[in-house]
C-alpha cells in the first residue's frame, strides 16, 4: 500500500508533487482529451447552445443510445465531455441533486447552484485519496431567472466560471482561440447557434452531417432545455453552407 | 473519513523530521495568484489579482473574496477549489457559534477553527493538506484584525502580509510602505500600489478584487467601479 511522502505515488493518488502540483487531476484533464471529441458552448443575448461531435464508432450500434448530452431538468442541460461512464454517473447524481433541490426549497436548481455543487463534489475527489476524479468536463446550460442565460464549465480540478463562450475536448484551444478572436473583434458579439456549429466546424476543419453532431439549446422565450433534431440541425448547417 | 484502505496519513514525516506534503501545498500557494492584505487603524483592507484564464469567461461569475460572517472577509492564494471547502466549513462553524453563544464569533476563533480544519487534513487518513493560504480580515471588540493561515494549519496576526507568486517583493514593499497610523483609504492605495509592482498587463477594477472593512464592522467587496476610482487617484 502506497506510503506518501511522494516516493512515486504522486502519481497514483491526489497528494502534492514537490512542484505543487496534483498529477492525478492533470490526468484527469488529459483523458478528457483522449475521447477524441470536441465541444463548444456559447452564450448569446437571449440563449445558450452547446454543440458537440457525435462519433458511433460501430454502424452496428443504435446512434440514439450515443450522447453526451443530457437534460438534467426541464430546465438544465448538461454536456459532459470525457469519459462517457463517469458522465452518466455525473448526471445520474445531478438529476437527484436537482431534483432533490426542487423539492426541498420549492424552485428550481438555478445554473450556478448546479455548476457549484458539481464543481465542490470534482475538489473533494482532488483531496481525498479513496476516489479519483472523473474524467469529465461539464458544461452546464440553462435560464436564470435574474441572470438571464447562463453558461458554466466545471471539470476534474473542481474550478467553476461562467462563460461568454468556451470549449472543451480535444480540439479545445484552437476553439478557444477561435471564439476569443471573434470577441476580440467585437466584444459586443452576441454567440448564437450558428456560431457554435461554425466554430466546431472550423475548428475542426471538417463540414458535418447533420447526425455528426449533437446541439443543445435554451432559450429566454422557451427556457425548456432542448436537443435539436436531426431536421433542426440540418437547416442550421445548409444555412452556414450558404452563407460561406 | 474514506475508504478504510487510506486510513492511514498521507502525509508523514521525512528522515530529517520534514512534512513533505505540505512543503508541497506551499509550493502550490507560491504559484499561485498574488494576494495581499493590510490593517489599518479604522479597518483591513485585503486584495489580490483575479486574472482568469480568457477573456470568454464572465468575469462576473467569480469572486474570489469571499465573505466568511458579515464582519469577517476572506482571500487566498493558491488553489481556489480548495478555498471553497474552507470558505464553506467556516461558515457553518460562525453559524453554530452563534446559536450556541447568540453573539458574533470574535475573529480569532473563527482563525483557530478554520486552522484547525487545516491541520485536520494534514493527519487524517486519506486526504491531502489544503492547497491555499487564507488572509482573514475581520472587525470585532478587539478592533480590526488581519490573520494569515497557512496550510500547516499554523496562523498568525500580520500588520501587512502577501501570499502568491510575487511574495517577497510584495512583503518588500509593503514593509516600505507600512505605517502604525495609516488610515484604511491610505491602505486601500498602498495595497493597490503594491499590487501593481508585480502586475502583468494593465490593471483596472475588472482584474484585481478589493474587500474591506471599516469601524462599521461590514465586510464588502468593491465593485469594477469603485476599484476604477482608487486606481484613478493612484495614478
Amino acid at each position: 500500500m502506497s506510503r506518501g511522502t511522494g516516493a512515486g505515488y504522486d502519481r497514483h493518488i491526489t497528494i502534492f508533487s514537490p512542484e505543487g502540483r496534483l498529477y492525478q487531476v492533470e490526468y484527469a484533464f488529459k483523458a478528457v482529451k483522449a475521447s477524441g471529441i470536441t465541444s463548444i458552448g456559447v452564450r448569446g443575448k437571449d440563449s445558450v447552445c452547446v454543440v458537440t461531435q457525435k462519433k458511433v464508432p460501430d454502424k452496428l450500434l443504435d446512434q440514439t443510445s450515443v450522447t453526451h448530452l443530457f437534460p438534467i431538468t426541464k430546465y438544465l442541460g448538461l454536456l459532459a465531455t470525457g469519459m462517457t461512464a463517469d458522465a452518466r454517473s455525473l448526471v445520474q447524481q445531478a438529476r437527484n441533486e436537482a431534483a432533490e433541490f426542487r423539492f426541498k426549497w420549492g424552485y428550481e436548481m438555478p445554473v450556478d447552484v448546479l455548476a457549484k455543487w458539481y464543481a465542490d463534489k470534482s475538489q473533494i475527489y482532488t483531496q481525498h485519496a479513496y476516489m479519483r476524479p472523473l474524467g469529465v468536463v461539464a458544461m452546464v446550460l440553462g435560464i436564470d431567472e435574474e441572470k438571464g442565460p447562463q453558461l458554466f464549465k466545471c471539470d476534474p480540478a473542481g474550478h467553476f466560471f461562467g462563460h461568454k463562450a468556451t470549449s472543451a475536448g480535444l480540439k479545445e484551444q484552437e476553439a478557444i482561440n477561435f471564439l476569443e478572436k471573434k470577441m476580440k473583434n467585437d466584444p459586443a458579439f452576441s454567440y448564437e447557434e450558428t456560431t457554435a456549429i461554425s466554430a466546431l466546424q472550423s475548428v475542426l476543419q471538417e463540414d458535418f452531417k447533420a447526425t455528426e453532431i449533437e446541439v443543445g439549446v435554451v432559450r429566454k422565450d422557451d427556457p425548456a432545455f432542448r436537443v435539436l433534431s436531426t431536421e433542426e440541425i440540418d437547416e442550421h448547417l445548409t444555412a452556414i453552407s450558404e452563407r460561406d | 473519513m474514506g475508504d478504510s484502505q487510506y486510513s492511514f496519513s498521507l502525509t508523514t514525516f521525512s528522515p530529517s523530521g520534514k512534512l513533505v506534503q505540505i512543503e508541497h501545498a506551499l509550493t502550490a500557494v507560491g504559484s499561485g495568484q498574488t494576494s495581499l492584505g493590510i490593517k489599518a487603524s479604522n479597518g483591513v483592507v485585503i486584495a489580490t489579482e483575479k486574472k482568469l484564464p480568457s477573456i470568454l469567461v464572465d468575469e462576473t461569475s467569480v469572486q474570489k473574496i469571499q465573505l466568511m460572517t458579515t464582519n469577517i472577509g476572506v482571500v487566498y492564494s493558491g488553489m481556489g477549489p480548495d478555498s471553497r471547502v474552507l470558505v464553506r466549513k467556516s461558515r457553518k462553524q460562525a453559524q453554530q457559534y452563534f446559536r450556541l453563544y447568540k453573539e458574533a464569533i470574535p475573529v480569532t476563533q473563527l482563525v483557530r477553527e478554520t486552522a484547525a480544519v487545516m491541520q485536520e487534513f494534514t493527519q487524517s487518513g486519506g486526504v491531502r493538506p489544503f492547497g491555499v493560504s487564507l488572509l482573514i480580515a475581520g472587525y470585532d471588540d478587539n478592533g480590526p484584525q488581519l490573520y494569515q493561515v497557512d496550510p500547516s494549519g499554523s496562523y498568525f496576526s500580520w500588520k501587512a502580509s502577501a501570499m502568491g507568486k510575487n511574495v517577497s517583493n510584495a512583503k518588500t514593499f509593503l514593509e516600505k510602505r507600512y505605517t502604525e497610523d495609516m488610515e484604511l483609504d491610505d491602505a486601500v492605495h498602498t495595497a493597490i500600489l503594491t499590487l501593481k509592482e508585480g502586475f502583468q498587463g494593465q490593471i483596472s477594477g475588472k482584474n484585481i478584487e478589493i474587500g474591506i472593512i471599516g469601524a462599521d464592522r461590514k465586510f464588502r467587496v468593491l465593485t469594477p467601479a469603485e476599484i476604477d476610482d482608487y486606481l484613478a487617484e493612484v495614478e
